[in-house]
């Protein structure tokens, strides 16, 4: 049987576990989500990616229930959630501050939700020990939450959530409390936990990083709207605005007006003095039309000369080098003002870099290295 | 240098306050004429420091616990006597009250029986404790026959029942509710046998039930506001409820009645502790009390009798012609006096009190 | 050297304030009454091994002859649990609606609380015998609204001694309750009723374990005091109140009898002083669990 790709979004048969059908939620005269319409399938790992206030987190405890959307419905597994109680919803969620119970054990944590739907000791038993050792916590089940170390806390807050085995996990900001180091471990441990239990989980980040290593598909989200909802390749790749795409990672965006120039080819003006950008794009635009267009600093060459048989080469100075260690960034400034950024792998060593601050270099891309976008 | 000059000037004003001489004087509260007070310290030129309080036992455990730092106190015959037996009082020196002999006789034999020869203390006021009585209510609730004079009122549980619906209060005193229920009884009132003691017992536990309080100080208002009809009391307190009703023309109707089959008479006596710091302006002091003038503005100011016999001809009608205070002769024959209890029969009588007001 | 001096003081600061009065009293429990000043014997002016010789147990022995001491102290404590009992019951909703109200109320509802400490304690419990008394504003109240025929005698009662000692010592029982309540994580209670708790579940596996601290640091201020109460059971209580402080008095006051009344204490004391060790005990806790 050969491997199918997980994609339950782009098959029509398959019913989403979780509809948001024109949910609107305000808070007196502030407006959290603007008629959202979103549907996340089972088994999926969704992440809710966005800044502070952009409504992510007002999402997420509408599902665990802790808010009512003022209009529209939200369903979880075909049922109507509005008169569901949140302690009545086969929904668990990791709070961001853990909200481990303080006066108990790991162990009596982990038992919380599981006391209360069944008296059943040896049941609770079997499934503490379980996710005791789901979450590798076996030696510090009848420790205090204040006498392990945070990265133990995030693990038993996990176990705690997952031990009800809830058909969806929400996590706000899981990993937030940890170091970098810690943290990247931990999405990986996450994952990994995800795919075992088959939970469906919708994590809230604003770490655009998080969300592109653990979902399986992310909604961007601005000022209580879902600007785009794609695959982390898509994305990044594809954006299907500015807002998306100097959201996720850097990008350098030219703005102009387009024309037509053959197949799915338009050509871009973008400043008196400079030829036109020329630019492949799948969605058509009129003559005149004004566009943006953004490319990946990873996508622009640069070179010390001008380039041979390139469609889009510009020249400029270097203003600034960024050195991350196996990638430097170069500012180049052009003559119309406008910075463009251009990245480069450090295959050489630093003394033997071609370029440095203040030289003439010339910077080029392909047609399709960047995406056309109107708004 | 400025400072130390400073330093100098204070410590010569703490060495003139010093020097200045000063009484201290400790009594019951409301119970002077404050215009005396100022009249002494203007006759005399001493700083008169006045202090107050409302129990005998609060004086008592000051004078015990020594260095009480008073010059006069005023402590009432029983306890007057016990704190001379403890060393609490110096003799008087009689050399330096001129106006000793104002002092009324009938009075002085009487307190003789609690500091033999007057060798320790003056009279300052004495009263009986007796009945307050609001005569109306009395009689609507017992009828006009209504034994009002009589202590048969207060220790007759058929009365009581009857007159617990007006209210009664009781002083929470048992060296004088005893006494007055042995009267009672026809026994001694002055008995220092706990058998005898006992008697009182059953007569006082079978009306405590009907008795609304027992306190001290607290009738004096609810007599004069008509909140109770019958007041075990004492004297010059009932005639201020008497005032306080006929001021407010509430309709109230107080009387003050000795008890017929005999009343307990009281003396406070005003007496020198032993360390006093100014014994000298003390006796002064003492000399300013007992002089008749003097004495008879204290007296028509808070309607108590007084023993100074010279005093008499400055009272006023309402004061010398109110048997209630002064009573006549065969009235006085029939106020008896007691003695304090040694410790172990005033322990016997404080647990009976107890037991007679909480039942325990 | 400067350790060891730190350490001192609060040991010097305990054996002067607490230690030796202690230990005069005890002496004095130890001693004869007698007619002088101080009305007790013996006293260092007979010399220190004459008086050390002098003194004996018997007063402790004269309170378990009269019932009316065990009865003294059964009663006060009786009193003392179920005042402390109420004063939780009226202070805990008082305290958690204090935590749950809107953080721009609440130094306004504080202040409210303290409010009363700014007038004498005297004068606040004299103002229930004008609430309380027959002819008082509780009664004509009653009358007004036509719940009552007759007025009620709550004056004079153990009833009013109740009222009076929850209406004195709530603050006492508020405060610390607040200060655990405050401190309390709102998102504590989601995570319980997230795990299938309903409202008064949470409430009582989460809310109740949490603000414990609070609630015993809260019941000791208001029972220790209680315990000894004198000035409310003797303003607000009537002739049949019975508490180990009205006693004390008494047998200080009415018997000058300092012997026995220090007996009194001392017994008073050693009863106090289990409480205040599982206070201690539990702050102790306390600070090591947060420390």
């Amino acid at each position: 049987m050969p491997e199918t790709i997980f994609a339950p979004w782009d098959s029509p048969e398959e019913t989403p576990l979780i509809r948001f059908q024109n949910v609107t939620k305000r808070f007196g005269d502030f407006v959290a989500i603007d008629d959202l319409t979103l549907d996340i399938f089972e088994r999926e790992f969704f992440a809710l990616l966005g800044p502070s206030g952009c409504g992510k987190t007002t999402m997420m405890r509408m599902l665990a229930g802790f808010e009512d959307p003022t209009e529209g419905t939200i369903t979880v597994a075909g049922q109507d959630m509005a008169q569901v109680p949140a302690n009545k919803r086969a929904v668990n969620m990791m709070f961001q501050s853990y909200a481990l119970f303080p006066h108990l054990s790991v162990w009596d944590n982990i038992a919380f939700g599981l006391r209360r739907e069944t008296k059943d000791k040896a049941a609770i038993s079997a499934r503490v020990d379980e996710m005791l050792r789901l979450t590798r916590l076996e030696k510090f089940a009848r420790r205090k939450p204040h006498q392990i170390s945070g990265g133990q806390r995030q693990r038993v807050a996990l176990a705690r959530s997952l031990a009800k085995a809830p058909k969806l996990l929400l996590l706000d900001e899981p990993l937030g409390a940890l170091d970098k180091k810690l943290r990247q471990e931990t999405q990986f441990e996450l994952m990994d936990i995800q795919e075992k239990t088959g939970t469906t989980f919708v994590i809230v980040t604003h770490d655009q990083e998080e969300a592109m290593t653990v979902a399986s598909r992310v909604a961007v989200m601005d000022e209580g709207r879902v600007m785009q909802v794609a695959t982390p390749e898509d994305i990044y790749e594809a954006p299907n605005s500015v807002y998306v795409a100097d959201f996720i990672g850097d990008v350098n965006i030219i703005s102009g007006t387009a024309a037509p120039d053959g197949d799915s080819r338009f050509a871009i003006t973008w400043a008196a003095d400079q030829p036109p950008i020329l630019a492949k794009s799948d969605i058509g635009f009129n003559t005149g039309q004004s566009c943006h267009l953004a490319i990946r600093p990873e996508k622009v060459a640069i070179h010390a000369e001008q380039p041979e048989g390139k469609k889009n080469a510009v020249r400029g100075k270097v203003l600034d080098i960024a050195y991350l260690g196996n990638l430097s960034t170069y500012h180049v400034e052009l003559p119309n003002g406008t910075i463009i950024k251009a990245q480069t792998a450090n295959t050489r060593r630093i003394a033997r870099r071609d370029f440095t601050w203040e030289d003439e270099v010339w910077l080029s891309w392909t047609t399709s290295a960047g995406v056309l976008l109107a708004q | 240098m400025k400072h130390l000059l400073l330093g100098t000037a204070a410590l010569a004003l703490v060495a003139a306050a010093a020097t200045a001489e000063e009484v201290r004087v400790y009594n019951w509260s409301d119970y002077i004429d404050e215009d005396l007070l100022t009249k002494f310290e203007s006759e005399t030129g001493i700083d008169l420091i006045y202090d107050v309080f409302d129990s005998n036992e609060v004086l008592e455990t000051k004078m015990l616990a020594g260095s009480s730092g008073y010059d006069v106190v005023v402590p009432s015959g029983t306890f007057l006597q016990r704190q001379i037996a403890a060393g609490a009082f110096q003799k008087l020196d009689k050399s330096k009250l001129s106006n000793a002999g104002n002092m009324w006789d009938v009075i002085d034999a009487r307190v003789g029986k609690y500091d033999p020869g007057n060798e320790y203390s003056i009279n300052y006021m004495w009263g009986s404790t007796g009945l307050g009585v609001n005569v109306d209510k009395v009689k609507a609730a017992l009828g006009d026959d209504a034994p009002i004079g009589s202590l048969e009122l207060i220790f007759n549980p058929a009365n009581m029942e009857k007159l617990q619906g007006c209210g009664v209060h009781f002083l929470d005193a048992p060296t004088e509710l005893i006494p007055a229920a042995l009267a009672y009884l026809g026994e001694d009132p002055d008995a220092q046998d706990a058998d005898t003691i006992k008697k009182a017992e059953p007569v006082l536990t079978a009306i405590a039930p009907y008795v609304q309080k027992f306190h001290s100080s607290e009738y004096i208002n609810a007599l004069a506001n008509g909140d109770i009809c019958v007041a075990v009391g004492w004297s010059g307190d009932v005639l201020q409820a008497r005032d306080r009703a006929a001021e407010a023309e509430n309709g109230v109707n107080i009387e003050y009645y000795a008890p017929s089959e005999g009343a307990l008479m009281w003396f406070d006596q005003m007496a020198i502790p032993a360390d006093a710091p100014n014994p000298e302006a003390a006796h002064k002091f003492l000399n300013f009390i007992m002089d008749a003038q003097n004495m008879a503005q204290a007296s028509n100011y808070v309607y108590y009798a007084n023993g100074n016999l010279a005093s008499q001809e400055f009272l006023e009608e309402d004061v010398i012609g109110d048997t209630a205070i002064y009573p006549d002769a065969a009235t006085l024959e029939n106020l008896y006096t007691t003695s304090p209890y040694d410790a172990k029969t005033q322990r016997v009588v404080t647990r009976m009190w107890t037991k007679i007001k909480s039942g325990t | 050297m400067r350790r060891a001096a730190l350490i001192a003081v609060p040991y010097v600061w305990l054996l002067a304030l607490f230690l030796i009065p202690f230990v005069i009293v005890f002496k004095i429990s130890l001693s004869d009454i007698a007619l002088a000043i101080p009305p007790y014997t013996p006293t260092m002016k007979d010399g220190f091994w004459t008086m050390v010789q002098g003194l004996d147990f018997e007063n402790f022995v004269f309170l378990t002859e009269d019932d009316l001491y065990w009865k003294a102290y059964v009663s006060s404590l009786q009193i003392a649990f179920f005042s402390t009992l109420l004063t939780l019951l009226v202070g805990y909703p008082m305290a958690y609606a204090m935590a749950r109200a809107p953080e721009e109320w609440r130094p306004t509802l504080m202040m409210l609380v303290i409010l009363p400490f700014w007038t004498s304690f005297l004068i606040r419990v004299y103002a229930w015998i004008g609430i309380l008394s027959s002819e008082g504003f509780l009664n004509q109240f009653l009358l007004w609204l036509g719940l009552i025929d007759s007025p009620l005698t709550v004056l004079n009662t153990n009833t009013a001694v109740y009222i009076g000692i929850v209406y004195t010592y709530l603050p006492f029982m508020i405060l610390p309750i607040y200060a655990a309540l405050d401190r309390l994580d709102g998102s504590l209670i989601e995570a319980a009723e997230d795990l299938g708790c309903s409202r008064l579940q949470a409430f009582w596996l989460v809310t109740i374990p949490l603000s414990k601290n609070g609630i015993i640091a809260g019941c000791f201020l208001v029972f220790i005091p209680a315990l000894g109460e004198f000035v409310i059971p003797s303003l607000l209580g009537g002739s049949g109140t019975l508490m180990i402080g009205k006693v004390l008095f008494e047998e200080f006051f009415s018997n000058r009898d300092w012997p026995v009344a220090s007996a009194v204490a001392v017994i008073l004391l050693l009863i106090l002083i289990i409480p205040i060790i599982l206070f201690q005990r539990n702050e102790q806790r306390n600070a090591e669990a947060e420390g």
